[in-house]
């Protein structure tokens, strides 16, 4: 039977989440977006909640307390609330480590998690987008191919976070040898690699605040010891999933945060002698963004909670992200609308979480928990 | 450096209040409860002297019904380590007197340098029980206080309280009870290890029984109510400005009387 009902640690995570993204994150938001930046002060204070050694063994300086993706959807709903580039810059570490905590060799593990048990925050990233009209992540054109004790990568990416401040970053590519399709490997490439370059900050439509960065390949080559898992490798559909279900949990915390300001706005704002939330055109925006909203939640929840009982959640993950992301597009549509003129202008944070909300669907795996 | 906190779970700040219907309290059911804001600023403060003097027990004491174990965890999840909870249907809703004399009663089995209460809790604002607390213990206190300053020795402190347009300092032996008022720290968020790791933290659970104390109330409420509602305001429509002016100053007068 389903039961919704949070335990103890997830309900102190939650308030803990809610409470920093209320008062660290969405204070500085708009300023964050206006300037295109991450300050590094953030990111040192979301790393110092712990979200990477917590996961992280005893013996490799971690706290050994295990990983929940439904405990992480949880929390990064609460965070994306506050603000969405923010969140996913400064949980963007993550996206070098799981892959490697789940399926990297002991001396892999050995060698890198460390690094993410420090006490300042460790810039991990990971290169997974390519700069394509259609990008499907099951059909990477960045190609990993083997010579002897080297392997050697070749493509472009687009949409790296912090690629300009990560000493190494995590590369997704197709295996090139012969012609029957391999699966996806992932490389840890040194960022001073022969042949790699990162390309001037990417300017988007939204996610203002995380820096991302197209970095091109051109024939790079790394120690085949490079390659998390080595002869066993990954498996790239998991950690797709798990982004997918982290992405669609930061939907709903976009379109929450977008909801609950149209929400007051329209409680407050007179026209025709009552609050417009009293007109059916608004009132049944509103109506329909909280069933979406809970609607979304469920979604994301049930893929998280497939990935946690160690099941294939292709199916729930790729529904849950479909849905959040056009849904939450929908909400944050709403909730420029109930504003009206007001909804355009920057002064009301409802036109930034439209442009925030408008990523999800287009990003990839730029969320794993 | 050991601190004993005593902690007061309250209704979220952001809570709607509603009072219930025979008017003997606030209905409580769907109410989101947090630690007493003032009640955070001590266990920070108690925190941070254990981790200055790198040695010590961060105590928390509370008294409420179960779901005060949960501001128990939070403040274990903050770095506390371990927690008595005074669940005591007889206490729970008692009268600062009586929960002040339950306090000091649990306070009893502690070992303790300072005594930790919030300056008020922001549920019913008595403000009363950290000053009785001191009184039953014997133990001097310092209410309203911004800075601690605990000498090497731990034989006494250098404490800062607010007072009427500016500071005081005041020197005081310990242990002592200190009543903490905003801006004596920012308290930390609880880091998912602290929160996972609180689970395993013991959290004695006593009653009034086991406390050996029996209450006397000398307080009861008598009835709750919700302040008036505000009345609408007149409206002075159809004059030209200085008209209309004219018939404020004459309302305000005349009807409000407060000019």
């Amino acid at each position: 039977m389903a039961d919704f009902t949070l335990d103890e640690d997830q309900r102190q995570i939650q308030d803990m989440a809610r409470k920093f993204a209320a008062n660290e994150l969405r204070p500085i938001a708009r300023e964050c977006d206006e300037e295109a930046v991450a300050p590094s002060e953030v990111l040192d204070k979301v790393w110092e909640l712990g979200f990477c050694a917590n996961a992280i063994p005893e013996n490799y300086g971690g706290y050994d307390l295990g990983r929940s993706a439904l405990t992480s959807a949880i929390m990064v709903e609460e965070l994306a609330w506050g603000d969405l580039g923010l969140t996913m810059a400064a949980l963007s570490p993550l996206l070098m480590m799981v892959p490697i905590l789940e399926f990297g060799a002991d001396e892999q593990k050995e060698e890198w998690l460390p690094k993410f048990c420090g006490e300042r925050f460790f810039p991990g990233t990971a290169a997974i987008m390519e700069p394509r009209i259609v990008f499907d992540p099951l059909e990477l054109g960045t190609t990993v191919e083997t010579q002897g004790e080297n392997v050697v990568i070749s493509g472009k990416k687009c949409m790296v976070p912090l690629a300009d401040q990560a000493e190494h970053i995590l590369v997704y590519a197709s295996p090139r040898n012969g012609d029957a399709p391999q699966p996806v490997k992932a490389v840890i490439v040194d960022r001073n690699t022969p042949g790699l370059s990162i390309g001037p900050k990417e300017k988007n439509l939204g996610l203002n605040a995380l820096p991302l960065f197209p970095v091109a390949f051109d024939q790079c080559v790394v120690p085949a010891s490079r390659c998390v898992g080595r002869d066993r490798g990954i498996d790239y559909m998991k950690l797709l999933n798990l982004s997918r279900a982290n992405l669609s949990a930061m939907a709903v915390g976009v379109a929450r945060a977008s909801h609950e300001y149209a929400l007051t706005y329209a409680k407050e704002r007179f026209a025709f002698g009552e609050p417009i939330a009293c007109r059916q055109s608004i009132a049944f925006m509103l109506a329909e963004a909280a069933m979406e909203i809970d609607g979304m939640r469920l979604l994301a929840w049930r893929a998280a909670w497939r990935l946690d009982r160690n099941e294939d959640a292709t199916k729930d993950a790729g529904l849950a992200k479909m849905y959040c992301a056009e849904q939450a597009m929908k909400v944050v549509d709403y909730g420029v609308q109930i504003l009206g003129g007001h909804g355009y202008i920057r002064e009301h944070p409802v036109e930034m979480w439209f442009r925030n909300g408008r990523s999800f669907s287009i990003t990839e795996g730029l969320a794993i928990g | 450096m050991k601190s004993l906190v005593c902690l007061k779970q309250v209704p979220d700040t952001e809570t709607q209040i509603k009072v219930n219907p025979e008017g003997t309290g606030i209905v409580t059911e769907g109410i989101k409860h947090i630690i007493n804001p003032y009640d955070e600023f001590s266990v920070e403060e108690a925190l941070r002297l254990k981790e200055k003097f790198k040695e010590g027990e961060v105590v928390i004491l509370a008294i409420g019904p179960d779901r005060a174990t949960e501001s128990i965890r939070t403040a274990l999840a903050m770095g506390a380590d371990r927690g008595i909870h005074v669940n005591d249907p007889a206490v729970n809703t008692a009268d600062p007197f009586a929960v002040a004399q339950a306090l000091a009663a649990a306070a009893k089995d502690v070992q303790y340098d300072v005594i930790f209460c919030g300056h008020r809790a922001i549920d019913d604002d008595f403000c009363e029980v950290g000053a009785m607390l001191a009184e039953f213990l014997g133990l001097p206190q310092v209410t309203l206080v911004t800075k601690v300053e605990v000498a090497a020795d731990k034989k006494s402190a250098i404490l800062e309280r607010d007072i009427e347009g500016g500071k005081e300092t005041v020197e005081v032996p310990l242990p002592c009870v200190v009543t903490s008022q905003k801006g004596l720290n920012e308290p930390r968020y609880a880091s998912l290890p602290g929160i996972m790791k609180a689970k395993k933290k013991p959290i004695d659970a006593k009653n009034a029984a086991a406390l050996g104390v029996s209450v006397e109330a000398k307080l009861q409420s008598k009835e709750y109510s919700m302040p008036p509602e505000r009345k609408a305001g007149k409206k002075i429509e159809g004059l030209e400005p200085p008209d209309a002016a004219k018939q404020v100053v004459q309302a305000l007068r005349n009807e409000a009387k407060i000019i």
